[in-house]
């Protein structure tokens, strides 16, 4: 990635102008996966100055800003106190402690990449995301669509539920990318997002159906993942390897949500 | 663009290009023990303490930098001669290419956990990859400097 020129934006609305008029500026988060591009953009607008690294707990909601950095979201008590251990569990194996200490939880989600395990972890906690022109998004409409392109990614907003929440993952070698990762959340009803396929992460229809229509069909719920998403090939693992191993994922986190 | 940084606790002016990675702008200076690996934030060879956080210089935009404190090995001084000392005698330096970065990790390390453990170690240590996969020996002086048996 380059760029000609660098801006600190004092308000959300200049940043925004900046990005609107200007088609080759582009929103620079923690620059991790950005900066591996041999893009050539005309100006990097920083929003350092904005004040979006922060993680606040209301009454019945959780707000990260978009540039607080994914290992301190990691470590975080509030975050710790709700939905088990979803959510570290998801970031806690992305390459090392000095790459999450500077990747931002903003460019995780905007990037929408098919790697970023954090998505499949939100996908089933009621999260909304705020952006400064398109307002609140729900963040599976903001994953499943790619609508907004052109926004300011101000903060990620989960609601607070009482249940229980599962993360799994396999991957090749520690600190490597995920060859595939479940999560699974039961909270009014349950919920199956399944990631890395190697495409983005996606909520279940039909597996969630099965299991919320009668909670001992584990096997048949599990088994339904399989044919329910598109496994496809990278350099870690076949589509065919993804596809076996997505309902042995999925029954664990089953089995420990309905525990 | 002009900046003012504190590295090592001392202001150093510098000029940089706005999409400068902080790695390139601390060997310019010259803080050499910063090294480029991978340069791609995978191997964690040129990791500083930003604000007491190690922190990738590779990704990290040196425009960024003004307002936060960087840490090299150069500036841990004496401090760093004790995790040295406990990874060396182990025989686990050898071509001592991912030496500063896992010092300063350790460094940073040894003020984060509060009660330290093998696998909170390994998992700490988890992004500073040794080409010449001395990791036995360094995680046997490393225990050793957490007081972890």
């Amino acid at each position: 990635m380059r760029f000609d020129k660098f801006l600190q934006p004092e308000s959300f609305r200049s940043a925004l102008e900046i990005l609107t008029k200007d088609s080759k500026s582009v929103i620079l988060g923690g620059t991790t996966f950005l900066r591996l591009s041999d893009k050539k953009y005309s100006t990097g607008i920083d929003l350092s100055n904005l004040g979006l690294d922060y993680i606040k707990e209301n009454n019945n909601q959780i707000e990260i800003g978009a540039y607080t950095h994914l290992r301190t979201i990691e470590i975080d008590p509030v975050i710790n106190k709700y939905f088990g251990n979803l959510i570290p569990k998801s970031l806690e194996n992305l390459i090392g402690i000095q790459f999450r200490n500077n990747a931002t939880i903003g460019g995780a989600i905007f990037g929408r990449l098919g790697f970023t395990e954090i998505i499949t972890a939100l996908l089933v906690l009621d999260c909304e995301l705020e952006f400064e022109e398109n307002g609140l998004v729900p963040f599976s409409e903001f994953i499943s669509n790619w609508n907004i392109k052109r926004d300011i990614l101000k903060k990620i907003i989960i609601k607070k539920e009482k249940g229980n929440c599962s993360y799994h993952m396999l991957r090749n070698s520690n600190a490597d990318f995920a060859i595939l990762s479940v999560a699974v959340s039961n909270f009014d009803n349950i919920k199956i997002a399944v990631g890395t396929r190697p495409s983005i992460a996606k909520l279940s229809e039909k597996a969630s159906q099965i299991i919320n229509s009668d909670n001992n069909n584990i096997d048949e719920a599990a088994n339904m993942v399989a044919e329910e998403f598109k496994f496809g090939k990278d350099l870690r693992a076949e589509g065919k390897y993804r596809k076996m191993i997505a309902p042995v994922l999925v029954k664990r986190a089953l089995l420990e949500v309905l525990k | 663009m002009k900046l003012k940084l504190n590295i090592n606790n001392r202001f150093y002016n510098t000029n940089i290009d706005g999409d400068e990675s902080l790695l390139d702008v601390l060997r310019n200076i010259g803080f050499k023990s910063v090294k480029k690996g991978c340069d791609t934030g995978t191997c964690g060879v040129c990791s500083v303490l930003i604000n007491g956080k190690p922190t990738l210089s590779c990704q990290f935009l040196a425009a960024r930098a003004p307002g936060h404190k960087i840490l090299t090995v150069e500036g841990l001084g004496k401090k760093a001669d004790k995790i040295v000392d406990v990874i060396v005698n182990e025989g686990a330096d050898q071509c001592g290419y991912c030496g500063p970065a896992l010092v300063l990790t350790t460094y940073a390390m040894k003020k984060e956990l509060k009660n330290p453990t093998i696998e909170k170690i390994n998992h700490y240590l988890a992004g500073n990859l040794c080409r010449c996969s001395g990791y036995e020996g360094q995680l046997r002086g490393i225990k050793k400097y957490m007081g972890v048996k």
